[in-house]
């Protein structure tokens, strides 16, 4: 599957070529590989040390609120937030 | 000129200074603490940057202007249990670049910061067990190397040394209480609280350390602490500057533990030119309105040719350029700082 994938706006100093990128894969943990092996400096923002999503970060498969293992369709657009987290 | 660069809870600035002129350029980051600013052997600048959301990151410049995040900051293995909060400290002893992060860890890097690799010598260290955090976590976040020795402090733990080039490591705080524990109670192995370190280059078993639990000073390589405060308002403080030049010494005291503030108010820098044996105020120049800010151990630095300059926690930045004769507080105001560099 080719997805969309949308990074948020304070990830832009992480970036080599932009917050917007066409990934392949079948699920969210592949999308994410394939935009790692793209935008190597983003992994560490994302995923933590327990190889998790991290705690305050959100990803969203076409508006669906997503984990790892989320099935994405063809043409689908996945989106990764900053939660909001605190007062 | 003067250019100074600044790293706070929400973003770097550079400051700048031309004939009494100043002009302020950022933030550099915008969103991102900068926790520590430093140097490659080869001259990149570094910036630590940080989230709370995104982890952390290591950026890298020729300029202080135009910066590449690295692909790999130091971090901690998948699945080991430890978070990799913070990057507290660079070092660079010409030829390796040391960093030291929270939880608390060495990693050195000999790409001039592109990739990372730990020192188990001392993050798998036989005591690791029983290290606790201080207020600002479980950090490594003071190096010192000379030859084939070096030294790291971690609060709240403690200063090891290693004789062998970081291969291993020993607990050097004897002489210094710990924190916490009462005075009829053995002395635990771990457990001191030490804030900012600082030798002298030229013979470097002569360190000085402000700790949690006062001003200290050895004469051999850490072996032995003796405490030296004559003259301070009081021991607790986290900065502890050596310049190499004049061999002066600066502080910038705390009312306490509880009370991370200066006494009554006062903000001033301290010095002391007979090796820490006594201490009085640097110069003039300071506010006589309260001042009741912090400053940070990250947030002093010197050109070890007169010139010298800190951030508060209150976002103001002081100087001087006269080896402390003359301060003098820039009019703006920063956000939180952390760390500052003097550029040049």
């Amino acid at each position: 599957m080719t997805v969309k994938v949308r990074l948020p706006r304070i990830l832009t100093q992480a970036v080599r070529d932009g917050l917007r990128h066409e990934v392949t894969g079948d699920d969210v943990g592949q999308v994410l590989h394939g935009l790692f092996e793209k935008e190597p400096g983003v992994r560490n923002h994302l995923i933590d040390e327990d190889g998790r999503i991290r705690t305050h970060v959100l990803v969203f498969v076409d508006g669906e609120r997503a984990g790892l293992s989320t099935p994405v369709p063809d043409g689908a657009e996945v989106q990764v937030l900053q939660a909001v987290s605190g007062g | 000129m003067t250019q100074i660069a600044i790293g706070t809870h929400k973003g770097a600035y550079l400051v700048e200074g031309i004939d009494g002129q100043w002009s302020v350029e950022g933030p550099l980051f915008p969103g991102w603490k900068v926790t520590a600013l430093g140097l490659a052997p080869d001259g990149t600048h570094l910036a630590a940057v940080g989230s709370n959301w995104f982890g952390v990151g290591i950026q890298t410049s020729g300029d202080f202007r135009i910066w590449e995040q690295t692909e790999s900051p130091p971090g901690w293995p998948e699945g080991g249990g430890r978070k990799m909060d913070q990057v507290w400290a660079f070092h660079h002893d010409g030829a390796r670049l040391w960093a030291g992060v929270a939880e608390a860890g060495l990693f050195t890097s000999d790409d001039h910061g592109r990739t990372w690799a730990p020192v188990d010598g001392l993050n798998e260290h036989i005591t690791r067990s029983e290290w606790l955090p201080g207020f600002g976590g479980l950090c490594a976040h003071r190096i010192l190397t000379a030859g084939n020795q070096a030294w790291v402090g971690i609060s709240a733990v403690g200063v090891f040394r290693s004789d062998d080039g970081g291969v291993t490591w020993h607990l050097k705080n004897d002489g210094v209480p710990p924190v916490g524990v009462p005075a009829d109670v053995p002395r635990p192995e771990v457990g001191y609280c030490v804030h900012g370190l600082a030798h002298d280059p030229e013979s470097p078993q002569r360190i000085w350390r402000q700790d949690h639990a006062g001003m200290f000073r050895s004469r051999d390589g850490g072996d032995t602490w003796e405490r030296i405060e004559s003259g301070l308002p009081s021991g607790f403080g986290f900065v502890i500057w050596r310049d190499d030049n004049s061999g002066r010494l600066f502080t910038i005291p705390l009312t306490s533990d509880e009370n991370r503030v200066p006494v009554d108010g006062e903000l001033r820098a301290y010095v002391s030119d007979d090796d820490g044996d006594s201490w009085l105020v640097s110069g003039s120049g300071w506010s006589d309105a309260p001042q009741y800010t912090g400053v940070l151990r990250g947030a002093f630095d010197g050109d070890n040719q007169g010139r010298f300059c800190f951030g508060t926690t209150g976002g103001k930045l002081w100087l001087t350029d006269d080896n402390g004769s003359a301060w003098q507080q820039l009019e703006a105001s920063f956000p939180r700082i952390d760390a500052v560099r003097l550029l040049r």
